[in-house]
């Protein structure tokens, strides 16, 4: 059987208002006023944070998710071209997946037919688009995953020159202070 | 100041409460702004310059000569699954030993990239020093088919912060560079 205790005597001041203070009783209505300083002093920290990361052109490349780009203590800035991803799973050239990676593409050193075919029609595409080639047309930037090997960027960079792509550039992430760039 | 005879001061000091609404106000609206433009991870690129042959902005003969120089003279890094080296034309220098680390739970090869660049600025100093009139800057790694991406861009930043900023990349069979490195080290 459970018995249940009528509230003590501890519990009734609080109530019915008992224990007030008589200066709390006479002041009636007062406005109660939060205190703000602490979080303005946070919020003040926040933003110069924020600040200190404030980008004014923004983030001009798309990172995939599928992979992981190695740290380096490079300065130069990226600028937007046209873009390879290239994981151990696939080799994508402009949004579109072109070539599975497989253990017979990994055999060879020589470029790649099908990622050839894809950068010569997207040079293509841009030449009757504009009617010209110019020096930024043949540049390209390659993103790739921290495990890819050396054989398959080295494949992927002979199809870059293949096609016409003679300025190749890797896009890595910026290593700030003094830590190293390798993992 | 005057007190009363009671020795109690009859002045209220009140003290004024700065209204910091308005502060809190702009701060609402400041940091989404700065958050929505903020960039955490910063993208930067590493140039690759060719590997072979001489570039065609050279201008006159005297600038294509140095740079065919600089071509001939350039350091390659030598990266194999055991060890890497540093050489010249001069000869080639052991660096350090391969060494795994676990990295996401997964143990990777990788190597002491801080030995390279103390022996890459050697490198540097010496050429400068054998050559003045030619400005270094190209610096080629060689590797095995299988060294991992992050050592590669590792290499290249560990020569860049010594000088070589123009780096190629050459990837050739394990035989092969493990054949050339014993050729060069027995000079």
């Amino acid at each position: 059987m459970i018995l249940v205790s009528a509230p003590t005597k501890r519990h009734l001041p609080l109530l019915l208002g008992y224990n007030k203070s008589k200066a709390s009783v006479r002041g009636g209505k007062k406005k109660v006023e939060v205190q703000l300083t602490s979080m303005i002093d946070m919020f003040t920290i926040l933003i110069v944070f924020l600040l200190e990361s404030f980008s004014a052109d923004g983030q001009i490349v798309t990172l995939s998710d599928a992979l992981t780009l190695p740290k380096s203590r490079t300065q130069t800035p990226v600028n937007l071209r046209l873009e390879i991803q290239v994981t151990n799973r696939v080799i994508v050239v402009d949004g579109d997946p072109v070539v599975a990676v497989d253990a017979d593409l990994l055999s060879t050193g020589n470029a790649i037919p099908a990622v050839v075919t894809r950068l010569r029609d997207h040079m293509e595409y841009g030449r009757r688009l504009r009617g010209t080639i110019n020096e930024e047309d043949t540049e390209i930037n390659i993103q790739g995953d921290v495990a890819v090997p050396a054989i398959l960027l080295q494949r992927v960079m002979a199809s870059c020159s293949e096609a016409g792509y003679a300025t190749q550039s890797l896009e890595v992430i910026k290593l700030e202070g003094g830590g190293t760039g390798n993992g | 100041m005057a007190k009363a005879a009671s020795g109690r001061s009859r002045r209220v000091h009140h003290t004024e409460n700065l209204d910091l609404l308005p502060v809190m106000n702009l701060f609402c609206c400041i940091i989404p702004f700065l958050l929505l433009s903020a960039s955490f991870l910063q993208v930067t690129i590493i140039q690759m310059s060719q590997t072979e042959g001489i570039g065609a902005a050279g201008s006159g003969a005297v600038a294509n000569l140095a740079r065919s120089e600089e071509d001939r003279l350039q350091p390659k890094v030598i990266l194999t699954d055991e060890e890497m080296f540093i050489g010249t034309v001069a000869g080639t220098a052991h660096v350090c030993y391969s060494f795994t680390q676990s990295v996401d739970g997964v143990e990777t090869l990788t190597y002491d990239f801080d030995s390279l660049r103390t022996k890459a600025e050697e490198v540097y100093r010496l050429l400068t020093d054998a050559y003045p009139m030619i400005d270094f800057h190209k610096v080629t790694i060689l590797t095995v088919e299988e060294t991992r991406y992050d050592n590669i861009v590792a290499a290249i930043d560990a020569c860049a912060e010594a000088g070589f900023d123009q780096p190629g990349l050459q990837v050739a069979p394990t035989a092969s560079v493990e054949r050339a490195t014993e050729a060069a080290m027995s000079r």
